[in-house]
């Protein structure tokens, strides 16, 4: 486990220098794109840890998603706070909720525990859409504004991506140190058998809440990225189809996998960009590969990465084996001989 | 574990660095004149959409056909919205750094309002369908209407039910989205400036497929006269329901409610459907009915009020730059403003339309009523301000 994830540190501190300097070629567009990735990334990395890491199957990270753009928006435009203290205050305030919904979860699993979060996720979104006098209503909030850190002005597409990189190679950071900590282990122990991890000493209350309460503060730091990217937010793009979105993300990257919220994220926001070159037959071919991916690898795209290290070292052990058989011939035939002499 | 590692880190950079290629390697220059349309093509503006992309093919083929703008062809390029607004906000960057000289479309609010400041900021002039009243209230000089503001359109609906349907009290139903919320708000104090009484006020949802308890709730309301305010699939399902609680009061709307889809799929429960339209295929206007003609032929379908927008959209960018003489859209936004172009100069303008100093139009529009499954035009309302 240390020798893995001290490999996921080695990458992510590899992949830092280059996605910082390999985009600055790319016009407005691209940059919006890669930036998306960037902070949809995040959202997933937190879904990942509830459900991939600790089993919670929750649908409500589209809704945290909404907490956090929606928190960052009025503090911003409203209230005049600069984004990095809006960013922090949307992130605790989501984490604050994210504990609160966690207490459903101790009373229910799998798919029921689906039900209530989605139910929450249906709240969430008739709170941004009914409640005009703070959120806008479907009116939305426009004109969220970029930041301006240290002096210089962040707004221009790529230094604001940038901004966005560092943000997520912390959140990452502290993932992996959460993952590879005591914490992480007690999220996998309860994901594998709750009542086990109990007898063991696991209080699996705090670690439920733990686990819901800090993927959603990455779903609301994602959010709180996610609305001066953007510049306007309504409630569509937080609605029940978000979560439904990002949970495909983490399961097609690959649910419990460092790395898996990344590859997901590629594959659920820049990969239909990429096909808009197919003109209008894109969502078809996007559809068809969902499918196709669901149907060849159930545990994600870096699953069949795994999958194809298992068959190679099963073919490895094959081949080893039938290398050894001669040998094993030999010492059988021995036998068969002295049995058979033994016979006759 | 660790190959699998750096596996992953392999594939990761792999996919990534092509994608960046892909990505980065968008823009290009060209002769014809580039014009990017970002239009609802799927999600739940897809009717919508389909229709403003048919309208603006359709005058591209035409302008084509006779050398262009300024003897340059136009080329253009069709981006679906999805009717999400981080979708057509990446669509919009991308038509900027592709040097659009015009970005046609969206046709939804949300989109719209996501979008509008990255043409501002690029110069490049957005020619929208959008009627929620919202957008042109910024102060953005490079945003432009093809329809009318609904708060605009909703004065001459009041005065409607006030003279024409004698109504005292109304239930009014609307689509709980900026469109249907727009004009729910901008009716209703419209509505009571007449001392017209609200009897009820009906929220339902985008995508609703049941409508039953709402015309229960307008039924038991007993007012007299409905007004219906929902995108176009929601209006059919809510006349046939309304119909099916034997409704018998006027049933009143704005545009969309007498569109070709709503006919087409209300069916015989769109007769004695009345309402404002601002574009029509069967109104009393020449140009109209040939666009009509032509869009039936080469689409197998009748055109609804957006069609008729992307058509126009096409020929307003035709005229004003032919007006500037030269391909600058700094000067094309400033000419807009205030522009006035007549049929009778640019026949495919369709109808005479004037261009307000904040990007809304002003032209004349139509009392209708739906016989015998037909759009038929009862009287012709003139310009706000002519």
């Amino acid at each position: 486990m240390i020798r893995r994830l001290d490999a996921s540190l080695l990458i992510l501190l590899v992949a830092f220098p280059i996605l910082w300097l390999l985009p600055s070629g790319l016009k407005s567009y691209g940059l919006y794109v890669v930036s998306l990735w960037l902070v949809m990334s995040i959202a997933a990395m937190g879904l990942n840890l509830t459900l991939g890491y600790a089993g919670l199957t929750s649908l409500a990270q589209g809704a945290f998603l909404g907490i956090g753009a929606y928190a960052t928006a009025i503090l911003t435009t409203k209230a005049g706070w600069p984004l990095p203290a809006a960013f922090l205050a949307s992130s605790a305030l989501s984490f604050a909720v994210g504990v609160l919904l966690g207490f459903p979860a101790l009373r229910v699993k799998h798919h029921y525990l689906a039900f209530v979060t989605l139910a929450f996720t249906v709240v969430v979104f008739l709170v941004a859409r009914n409640e005009q006098w703070l959120t806008g209503g479907v009116f939305g909030i426009a004109n969220i504004p970029r930041p301006v850190l240290f002096g210089s002005d962040l707004g221009a597409a790529l230094p604001f991506y940038r901004l966005l990189l560092c943000v997520t190679l912390v959140l990452a950071l502290a993932m992996w140190w959460l993952l590879k900590s005591p914490w992480g282990r007690a999220f996998l122990a309860l994901r594998e058998n709750a009542v086990r991890a109990a007898s063991l000493g696991v209080d699996i209350r705090a670690y439920t809440l733990l686990a819901f309460a800090i993927g959603s503060a990455y779903g609301g730091a994602a959010g709180s990225l996610y609305a001066p990217l953007v510049e306007f937010i309504d409630p569509a793009p937080f609605a029940l189809s978000a979560s439904f979105v990002l949970l495909l993300t983490v399961v097609a990257g690959g649910a419990g996998s460092f790395f898996g919220p990344f590859v997901g994220a590629f594959f659920s926001y820049m990969l239909p960009e990429l096909l808009r070159a197919t003109g209008g037959w894109y969502l078809i071919i996007y559809a068809a590969v969902v499918l196709l991916i669901v149907m060849i690898s159930p545990t994600g795209l870096l699953g069949l990465i795994e999958r194809w290290r298992d068959h190679r070292s099963q073919a490895k052990a094959a081949a080893a084996r039938a290398a050894a058989a001669p040998t094993l011939g030999a010492a059988s035939g021995e036998t068969d001989s002295l049995g058979k002499g033994a016979t006759q | 574990m660790t190959k699998t590692t750096c596996s992953t880190a392999i594939a990761l950079t792999t996919s990534l660095a092509a994608s960046l290629l892909v990505l980065g390697g968008t823009a290009q220059a060209a002769d014809p004149v580039k014009l990017i349309d970002v239009i609802e093509l799927s999600g739940p503006g897809a009717p919508a959409g389909t229709n403003w992309k048919n309208g603006v093919d359709l005058a591209v083929k035409e302008i084509n056909a006779k050398g262009g703008i300024l003897g340059r062809p136009i080329a253009v390029t069709h981006y679906d919205s999805q009717t999400n607004p981080g979708a057509t906000r990446a669509a919009v960057q991308r038509a900027v750094d592709e040097d659009a000289y015009v970005v046609l479309g969206p046709i939804f609010s949300g989109p719209i309002s996501a979008s509008m400041q990255i043409t501002q900021r690029a110069g490049v002039p957005q020619i929208v369908g959008g009627e929620a009243s919202a957008f042109t209230k910024q102060g953005n000089p490079y945003i432009f209407r093809t329809s009318l503001n609904q708060a605009d359109a909703m004065p001459k609906l009041a005065n409607y039910l006030r003279d024409e349907v004698k109504a005292k009290s109304v239930a009014v139903v609307w689509v709980n989205n900026d469109f249907g919320k727009g004009g729910r708000d901008a009716m209703i104090p419209e509505l009571q400036k007449r001392g017209i009484q609200v009897a009820a006020d009906i929220a339902t949802e985008s995508g609703q497929a049941d409508f039953a308890a709402d015309a229960i709730k307008v039924k038991n309301a007993n007012a007299d006269a409905v007004f219906v305010y929902l995108n176009e699939e929601e209006s059919a399902r809510f006349l046939r329901a309304a119909r099916q609680q034997a409704i018998a009061k006027p049933v009143i709307g704005e545009t969309t409610l007498l569109g070709a889809k709503v006919i087409e799929l209300a069916g015989e429960a769109a007769n004695g459907v009345k309402g404002h339209v601002g574009l029509l295929v069967d109104a009393p206007k020449p140009g109209f009915a040939a666009f009509g003609k032509t869009y039936q032929d080469a689409y197998g379908f009748t055109s609804d009020h957006n069609g008729i927008k992307g058509y126009t959209a096409v020929y307003t960018v035709k005229t004003i730059t032919e007006r500037v003489g030269k391909f600058d859209r700094e000067a094309f936004a400033k000419t807009l403003h205030g522009a006035r172009i007549d049929v009778a100069q640019e026949p495919g303008i369709l109808i005479d339309t004037k261009w307000l100093e904040n990007g809304d139009v002003d032209r004349e529009s139509f009392l209708v009523e739906v016989t015998d499954g037909k759009p038929v035009v009862k009287a012709t309302l003139p310009m706000i301000n002519p």
